[in-house]
């Protein structure tokens, strides 16, 4: 009987262990920045596109959509390629990373989370 | 190795993986149900082994939960390299991808040195435990690393 519930403990605490890395892995509540450089990495898919982006010299790793909501932003194939200059607002999440809410190529505005600006 | 993992990558299918909506999410479901299918089967019956519910007869949980954890995880080894065609490259270069890679080699060694050497009727009661441990404890950890990998 002792050993059951012994065993019991030791899944139960494995589990919750596990438990925090269901949250939503999308959002992590940092702080919004804006960033402007040069994209010299870009791989768009899913399940979600990422660019590395040279800003005054450091590499900053930008997460953007999926594809579809990089398309629902107006993005079309090319815009986000290697040498693209672009200014992008999101959620600081990381040491030099970023996960893009909007972003600017010239004067086109584009926002892939209309819900976070 | 770099040039096939690029070919692999050039496959229409990946193309369809990496860029298809709900696909991907379909793909991601059927890894899922994979998962829960293969790890809801494999813990009733690693905690009999360990000695849970011992009056239960160990050939009759056996026939009734080994086909089942097989069918999840011959689903979850389709889905999970369907998942991986979506980014090739990425993927083989996640060390953590390759840990979870090892330890489902390891779990499926486990299980088949078992099954294909004395059986869940002919292994003595501590080989048993020692299969029923290793497979609790690799397979939960297939899991956790799989999970992990979506925030490293």
């Amino acid at each position: 009987m002792r050993r059951r519930s012994l065993l019991l403990a030791a899944l139960s605490a494995l589990l919750l262990a596990i438990a925090p890395a269901q949250a939503h892995h999308g959002w992590t509540g940092g702080e919004t920045i804006e960033l402007t450089g040069t994209i010299t990495a870009a791989r768009l898919g899913n399940p979600h596109g990422e660019l590395t982006l040279d800003v005054e010299g450091e590499q900053w790793t930008v997460e953007v959509g999926q594809p579809w909501r990089n398309a629902r932003a107006g993005l079309e194939d090319g815009d986000l390629a290697e040498g693209v200059e672009i200014r992008v607002s999101g959620e600081h999440a990381g040491e030099r990373l970023m996960k893009a809410e909007q972003l600017w190529i010239g004067d086109a505005h584009y926002v892939l989370y209309p819900g976070r600006i | 190795m770099e040039e096939l993992l690029a070919r692999l990558a050039g496959t229409s299918l990946a193309e369809w993986m990496r860029l298809s909506r709900w696909g991907y999410a379909g793909v991601n479901a059927l890894h899922v149900l994979g998962i829960a299918l293969l790890v809801g089967a494999i813990v009733p019956l690693d905690l009999r082994l360990l000695g849970w519910r011992r009056r239960l007869p160990l050939a009759a949980l056996g026939q009734a939960l080994q086909p089942v954890a097989i069918a999840g995880l011959l689903l979850a080894l389709t889905t999970g390299a369907l998942l991986f065609l979506a980014d090739p490259t990425g993927y083989a270069a996640t060390p953590l991808f390759l840990v979870k890679l090892t330890l489902i080699g390891l779990a499926v060694a486990n299980a088949l040195a078992l099954n294909l050497g004395p059986g869940l009727a002919g292994a003595a009661p501590r080989r048993l435990r020692l299969a029923g441990a290793l497979s609790l404890g690799l397979w939960l950890a297939v899991l956790a690393a799989g999970r992990f990998l979506a925030f490293v």
